[in-house]
């Protein structure tokens, strides 16, 4: 059924149609509507699950861990500060194989407090082993999270479903929301690998000394490797039922292209409309989405950006010291990929800041331009600054 | 379809699917603890060896046949030992410095009366018939006891006592309100049914002895000191003079005699107080005399106490001169003593003091001042005239080429002359005859050695016969070995008492019956000194889970595959059953 | 002292805690007691390491081993899970140090017992970081010494008084108990089992190794720190109604300093000064109970 949602409603319609039985959460700008409305349908009965109105993000991780471990469904969403505070438990959540499913909103990180979009909170988890889904619209926001538990329940582990502060959280856009009986079909009762039982007792979590410890490392390792092949399959089955794919990267116009942007989230949707204005006016430009970023569908990208001359990421983050975020994956891609273009790297957007379309098309011509990139990272949109007072 | 991966269900991660149990901790240990029953001061203390720590730890239980039973491996006569014993193990208890000791002869009796209410009849294990008989003259604490052990040993005993029932000075010295006739009828009864045959009536002559050197296989001669000593004294032997032993037969016989006015009674053993709460008790008013001071009186304080609590006048440092018949009775001269330093025993050393003698008229005067064998040939040979003469603790044995081997005991070879040491004087006689029939005279000192209690001198039969009794260590615990925080302040049994009143008129038994009730809260108190009471500590408090019970909870043992030697099981004991030792590599 | 289900045996030897460990003492009364439907959350303490290594477990009841900071937390989680699927028999029950409850996990603690999370939180106070090796926790007691408060430099702060903190948070069920007073310990894990909402017991489990003191007396020791009124046994219920259960003996707490090597630099004036300390949080506890005006 068509709804007009925002970002939030559409991961809060998710997490009900998926019939989570614990969900715990702690406040955070911009992620409140999110567990708003998810406290509103387990109080009004229209969610059969617990509730737990933690005192930190900390303790919210916790309590998952200890919920997913008793054998249930859980949920939660957090976002910046929220997650930097969880990280410890994000790797414990992985390390304990646990398939909990959080969205995660993109706000920069103070200080100075901003509780804009920016994408250096999520992406500074990327070595928690958790998987992360990117989204660039509502729709995607919703379907994603769907599909997070199928996905995570196969390979025991953790998903983070990624969506923009405000241009995605905040934002109403169309929505098809599946019926309960879709998804029901599409996501059976959670039946857990392994689980906290009198029946059966066991240790979870234990002591591990080095004789045992990196055999468990390389296992997640391997999980990881599978959780590409099964994304596509699940994303295959979701597909039948919904009649919607998205893939774990998306090309756009890339089979022709000389330059080609590589984008995340709903700056995407930006790339799509400045692709449309300069192929119109005869430019060979294309763009890579890339949606699935733990694990990084290498050989797609590789498969994709060799078709171009250049790639160029946008990247909404920044890893001070280095570059952009993606910039640093594309490389570490195709650095292995015989031939393989130059990858240019631009900053945009921190902080909130908005990407326009007149700032993409700059981008695409400067790149025209360059036989190759001058700098690892060229920050865009900048503004002079008074460093006086 | 699912596309089956190698990790769907066989996750390789941080989950237990053992239990530490392979890892054998008790490589890490240094100490070693074991379980280790030590001896309780009570227990060294009794003379007749009772295992009294064990005996009040069933009692807690509500053991009373079995606790009952642990007596008589010890002591046949644990009706009497409970009412006129001197109770040294109570002047040994380690409670006394917690608050105070336990009252182990009122247990002693409650278990005794029990039994006989209950008729209950004694399982005790008896050695395989030895085929020997054994003559015992006299059927005294010693005669009795010394029947008793060596028919649990296996030997066929005959006891034969002149007077007409058995019990010798407890039936015919001790008068009934210490102890009652149906108290000590009910000992003997059990000890004829066990099996000992007791002639009453017969009197043994020194030729009917030498006859039985013949007959039997050994002797034992326990015929007690009967004769009263009198004074050398002018007008000792005068009209209204009396002997008290004879005195207090005469009543225990039933003779009805009043006995009006004042009497005075010279002497201050336990039969000069028997005398004179005697006499109360015939109506008539009593006065002590005795030449030194009370503190050095050899009859039990608390029957002291008693005698002056009924009324009885105690006077001390006076010395008997003479006697002299007076109208309506008779004048008694003393001569005031005092004290100067100390005799060889430790009592004091009197000398007259520079005084007027003293005079008491009083209708009659009793002597017990003593008393000695009533025949020459009673006495224990100080060396064979053909033979070994082996002069034990308690008695006398002889043997030599006139016949069966005699062990003269009870008051003829004892040193402290009571109850209680003549039934350990029949149980070492049992003991050492045992032994040198089995091994020759030789190995009785030896033998007899190796099954003392503690650090002796008291016997124990159940060591004697390897029982588990003799696996305790001799070490026998103090205080400060008792873990005391395990233990709470509680007062000490009060005997529920006949009023004064009653005592004066009446020979009923002073000291009352308590309840089972009363007795298990009272034996609650006892810390059970050096022997586990299955109190569970070392199991519960064992970090590593190292101490295995048996199904029924008595059985422990440690398990040193995780024991890791710790000390706490050790420590935690509050009664010292157990010992930290040195790991041997 | 015969304790009722003292047969049942759900903690396995060859684990590796030190010897005369109260950490372990304690756990062996509480599962006794907790019996074999009990899942166990248990953050980080020495406790992490004496439940073994992978593959193996010493306790043989399900365990979730938890960061440091999270009992209280991840034990709402596995509560939650229980009653969503209808598990209502089984008890949660957090097993943390005094780090992860005075400390770092207090928050969690905090925030659990707030929400009145139905699970029970026993905390083995072994007053320091132990399994770190001995660094000064907000549990040290005053005068003590530890590997971060060494020298002259030995800990001059008081221990905080965790019940208290407990208490005004209105929790159903809080009580301090002592691996010296079995009975005691039992009838607590036993009432606390049989309450609903938050519970919080506060076991005192003496640490040879820490403190300095010989293995053997570790349970002398915290049978002394009962009877010196250094560590009251009492139980608060609803946060209101206070009862002491063990009327100490009343030794003076010297006699408990001087057992340990970690008071040993304490002057007598020290001492004096803890006596009086002493005296007047006992005098406090009377009052709260209604046995002094």
């Amino acid at each position: 059924m068509k709804k007009v949602l925002e970002g939030s409603q559409a991961v809060a319609e998710a997490v009900r149609l998926a019939k989570v039985q614990v969900i715990s959460a702690y406040p955070i700008t911009p992620q409140t509507h999110i567990v708003e409305i998810l406290s509103d349908y387990v109080a009004t009965g229209r969610m059969n699950a617990k509730y737990l109105r933690v005192e930190s993000e900390h303790s919210c991780m916790a309590a998952l861990i200890g919920a997913q471990s008793a054998g249930v469904r859980t949920f939660t969403a957090t976002c910046s500060q929220g997650l930097a505070l969880m990280h410890e438990l994000l790797h414990w959540a992985a390390g304990a194989r646990l398939p909990i499913v959080m969205g995660e909103v993109n706000r920069a990180l103070a200080p100075g407090w901003n509780i804009w979009c920016d994408q250096t909170d999520s992406l500074a988890q990327r070595d928690t082993g958790w998987m992360q889904l990117y989204c660039e619209d509502s729709q995607e926001v919703l379907d994603a999270t769907i599909l997070a538990y199928r996905l995570a329940e196969r390979v025991n582990l953790p998903t983070m479903v990624v969506l923009d502060a405000f241009y995605l959280s905040h934002t109403y856009e169309p929505v098809d929301v599946p019926e309960q009986e879709e998804v029901d079909r599409f996501l059976p009762p959670y039946k857990p690998a392994f689980t906290l039982d009198p029946g059966h007792p066991y240790s979870l979590s234990p002591l591990v000394t080095p004789n045992a410890y990196m055999e468990m490392r390389h296992d997640i390792a391997l999980a990881m490797e599978d959780a590409l092949a099964i994304f596509d399959e699940v994303e295959g089955e979701f597909a039948r039922i919904m009649g919607r794919r998205y893939g774990a990267v998306e090309e756009i116009d890339t089979d022709d292209a000389d330059v080609i942007f590589v984008t995340s989230g709903a700056v995407t949707s930006t790339v799509r409309l400045v692709l449309e204005e300069l192929r119109s006016r005869g430019e060979k430009v294309g763009a890579l989405k890339i949606k699935l970023f733990r694990p990084f569908p290498t050989e797609a990208v590789r498969r994709a950006l060799s078709k171009g001359r250049k790639a160029v990421v946008v990247d909404r983050n920044y890893s001070f010291g280095a570059s952009g975020i993606f910039a640093q994956e594309v490389r570490a891609a195709l650095c292995n990929a015989p031939g393989h273009p130059p990858v240019f790297g631009y900053i945009a957007g921190l902080g909130g800041r908005d990407i326009t379309t007149q700032m993409l098309s700059h981008i695409y011509f400067e790149v025209k331009e360059s036989e190759a990139p001058l700098r690892e990272s060229v920050w865009v949109g900048r503004q002079e600054v008074n460093r006086a007072t | 379809m699912e596309t089956p991966t190698a990790l769907q269900n066989v996750l390789y991660m941080p989950r237990t699917f053992a239990t530490t149990e392979s890892n054998k901790t008790g490589a890490w240990r240094f100490l070693r603890p074991r379980y280790e029953e030590k001896t309780s001061p009570c227990g060294a203390a009794c003379p007749a060896g009772e295992d009294i720590a064990r005996i009040e730890m069933l009692i807690t239980q509500g053991a009373f046949k079995e606790a009952w039973e642990t007596i008589l491996m010890e002591n046949p006569l644990p009706g009497v030992c409970g009412r006129v014993c001197y109770h040294p193990c109570e002047g040994r208890c380690n409670r006394r410095e917690f608050d105070a000791a336990v009252a182990i002869h009122s247990l002693e009796r409650f278990l005794a009366d029990a039994a006989a209410r209950n008729e209950t009849k004694p399982a005790l294990p008896r050695q395989p018939a030895a085929g020997r008989r054994i003559a015992i003259i006299g059927a005294g604490p010693a005669g009795l006891s010394a029947a008793w052990f060596l028919n649990i040993l296996g030997y066929e005993t005959d006891i034969f006592e002149a007077m007409p029932a058995a019990g010798g000075m407890t039936r015919w010295g001790i008068p009934a309100y210490r102890l009652p006739e149906a108290a000590l009828s009910a000992e003997i009864a059990r000890i004829e049914a066990q099996g000992v045959r007791i002639h009453t009536g017969e009197t043994v002559t020194a030729a009917r002895f030498e006859e039985m050197r013949k007959s039997y296989d050994a002797l034992f001669l326990g015929c007690g000191h009967w004769r009263g000593l009198s004074l050398d004294i002018p007008g000792a032997t005068g009209v209204g003079v009396e002997e008290g032993l004879s005195f207090l037969r005469d009543i225990r016989g039933g003779v009805r005699r009043d006995i009006p006015g004042v009497s005075a009674v010279i002497g201050g053993g336990n039969t000069a107080i028997d005398v004179a709460r005697t006499i109360i008790r015939r109506g008539g008013r009593a006065i002590i005399v005795y030449r030194r001071r009370r503190e050095d009186m050899p009859a039990f304080a608390e029957e002291t106490r008693s005698a002056q609590e009924e009324g009885v006048e105690l006077r001390e440092l006076l010395a008997p001169v003479r006697i002299d018949a007076a109208a309506g009775g008779c004048v008694l001269t003393l001569q005031p003593m005092t004290v100067v330093g100390q005799d060889q025993d430790g009592r004091g050393k009197i000398v007259p003091a520079a005084a007027a003698p003293v005079r008491i008229a009083a209708q009659r005067v009793f002597t017990a001042a003593g008393a000695g064998t009533a025949a020459p040939w009673h006495e224990p040979p100080a060396s064979g005239a053909s033979g070994a003469v082996l002069a034990l603790s308690h008695c006398v044995l002889l043997q030599d080429d006139r016949g069966a081997p005699v062990v003269y005991g009870g008051d003829l070879a004892a040193r402290d002359k009571n109850v209680t040491q003549a039934i350990a004087s029949g149980k070492q006689a049992a003991l050492a005859l045992d032994v040198l029939f089995r091994h020759g005279v030789g190995s009785v000192r030896e033998r007899l050695a190796s099954c003392v209690v503690g650090h002796g001198p008291a016997l124990s039969l159940e060591i004697y016969l390897g029982g588990p009794r003799r696996e305790r260590n001799a070490h026998i615990v103090t205080y400060e070995e008792i873990n005391a925080d395990y233990f709470q302040y509680e007062p000490r049994l009060v005997q529920p008492r006949l009023l004064i009143e009653e005592r004066h008129s009446s020979f009923d038994e002073i000291e009352l019956k308590i309840s089972a009730h009363t007795a298990m809260r009272e034996a609650g108190r006892c810390f059970h000194c050096g022997i586990c009471n299955n109190c569970d500590n070392c199991y519960l408090f064992c970090p590593d889970v190292a101490i295995l019970r048996a199904r029924d909870m008595t059985d422990r043992h440690i398990d040193y595959d995780y024991c890791k030697g710790c000390g706490l099981c050790v420590v935690e004991c509050p009664r010292n059953a157990m010992t930290l030792e040195e790991e041997t590599p | 002292m015969q304790l009722e289900a003292m047969d049942r045996e759900l903690m396995c030897s060859g684990h590796v805690g030190c010897p005369g460990c109260g950490a372990t003492i304690a756990m062996r009364f509480a599962l006794k007691t907790l019996g074999e439907k009990t899942i166990m959350v248990l953050p980080a303490c020495c406790w992490s390491v004496i439940a073994g290594p992978f593959p193996q477990s010493s306790l043989k009841i399900p365990v979730i081993h938890t960061a440091f900071e999270t009992g209280g937390a991840t034990a709402s989680g596995v509560r939650a899970a229980l009653d969503m699927r209808g598990d209502e028999e089984t008890t949660v029950v957090v097993w943390a140090g005094d780090g992860g409850t005075f400390d770092i996990g207090f928050q969690a603690l905090s925030g659990a017992v707030e929400r009145n999370e139905n699970f029970i939180y026993i905390c083995y106070d072994n007053e320091a970081y132990m399994n770190t090796g001995i660094q000064r926790s907000s549990s040290t007691p005053y005068g003590a010494w530890t590997t971060t408060t060494s020298g002259s430099d030995w800990k001059k702060l008081r221990k905080k008084n965790i019940v208290e903190a407990l208490v005004a948070h209105r929790i159903p069920y809080a009580a301090t108990a002592n691996i010296a007073y079995p009975e005691d310990l039992v009838r607590k894990v036993r009432k606390a089992r049989e309450t609903k909402g938050s519970r919080f017991l506060h076991i005192y489990a003496s640490c040879p190794t820490g403190w300095r003191i010989p293995a053997e007396m570790s349970v002398r020791i915290a049978r002394m720190a009962v009877q010196t009124n250094i560590f009251p046994l009492y139980e608060v219920e609803n946060g209101i109604d206070y009862t002491i259960n063990v009327k100490p003996r009343e030794y003076l707490v010297r006699e408990y300093f001087k057992l340990q090597g970690r008071f040993r630099h304490l002057s007598e004036e020290d001492l004096d000064q803890i006596q009086g300390m002493v005296n007047e949080d006992w005098e406090r506890l009377l009052r709260k109970a209604g046995e002094r005006a």
